[in-house]
């Protein structure tokens, strides 16, 4: 465990490090130095869809299982999706706003994701408002299995039936035919920030886990239902 | 450039404070956790 949080630290600071000292990824046409955030906005999209089917693969387990552990685990992962989302969303804005000349641009993109973050949101609330434990965790696990069945189609296959503004960033990072145009260095500073901010969800997810746990144990001590 | 480094310090600043909560947390619920 220790070397996953070390990791999680020790990568994220070399890339913030990395993304402010090397040379934007992309061109002016790209925001310019706005581009910095390629290194931020993307992993975490990446790790908030990951955290979304992780969510929905625990609620298969649990509806199986019935174990209050893989409820738990489903419950955090949502809950670090929506965070990563909302903050690839505020990330996402603030380059938009340079790249576009503006925070929202009605953008396939930036609208799939939103309504993913409302759908998880009404899923905290779904979840607030069952009182009864056993109810509270089918409904949750019932929920985020039809929210990982729509995950890809919000992240991949919609934004990808429309135009979208995000075309002119991708056709710099990916040429035709899907190869990455990448260069080396926007390559390796790329995939450690994925592998930073996956690890730093694996650190979270744990200590959502051993929250939760806490948490339902001191309920069942105060003799809630 | 110089742009570069004030952004450069203040996301360092705000990212040391979020690993220093999360090791806070970390050891609070470690310590509830070991708690009989």
């Amino acid at each position: 465990m220790i070397i996953i949080k070390l990791g999680a630290i020790i990568l994220i600071t070399v890339v913030i490090f990395a993304a402010f000292l090397m040379p934007p990824p992309l061109g002016a046409m790209a925001g310019g130095d706005a581009s910095r955030l390629f290194y931020f906005h993307v992993p975490m999209a990446q790790v908030s869809f990951l955290s979304f089917m992780v969510a929905a693969v625990y609620a298969i387990v649990y509806l199986r299982t019935r174990r209050p552990t893989h409820d738990m685990v489903a419950a955090a992962s949502a809950e670090l999706g929506m965070t990563f989302s909302i903050v690839a969303m505020i990330t996402g804005a603030l380059w938009a706003k340079q790249a576009w000349g503006a925070y929202w641009n009605w953008d396939p993109r930036q609208l799939f994701l939103f309504a993913l973050v409302l759908f998880y949101g009404a899923f905290f609330a779904l979840r607030q408002a069952t009182v009864n434990v056993d109810t509270r965790r089918r409904l949750s696990a019932v929920y985020l299995i039809f929210g990982g069945a729509i995950s890809p189609f919000l992240f991949f296959v919609l934004p990808r039936l429309y135009r979208s503004l995000h075309e002119d960033a991708n056709q710099v990072v990916m040429a035709a035919g899907s190869k990455p145009t990448m260069s080396a260095p926007v390559a390796v500073i790329f995939v450690t920030a994925t592998a930073g901010f996956l690890l730093l969800y694996v650190w979270l997810l744990k200590l959502g886990v051993a929250a939760a746990r806490i948490q339902d144990e001191s309920s069942q001590g105060a003799g809630e239902p | 450039m110089t742009g570069n480094y004030t952004a450069l310090i203040g996301v360092l600043i705000t990212w040391a404070g979020i690993v220093l909560y999360l090791v806070r947390l970390d050891r609070r619920i470690g310590r509830r956790k070991d708690q009989p």
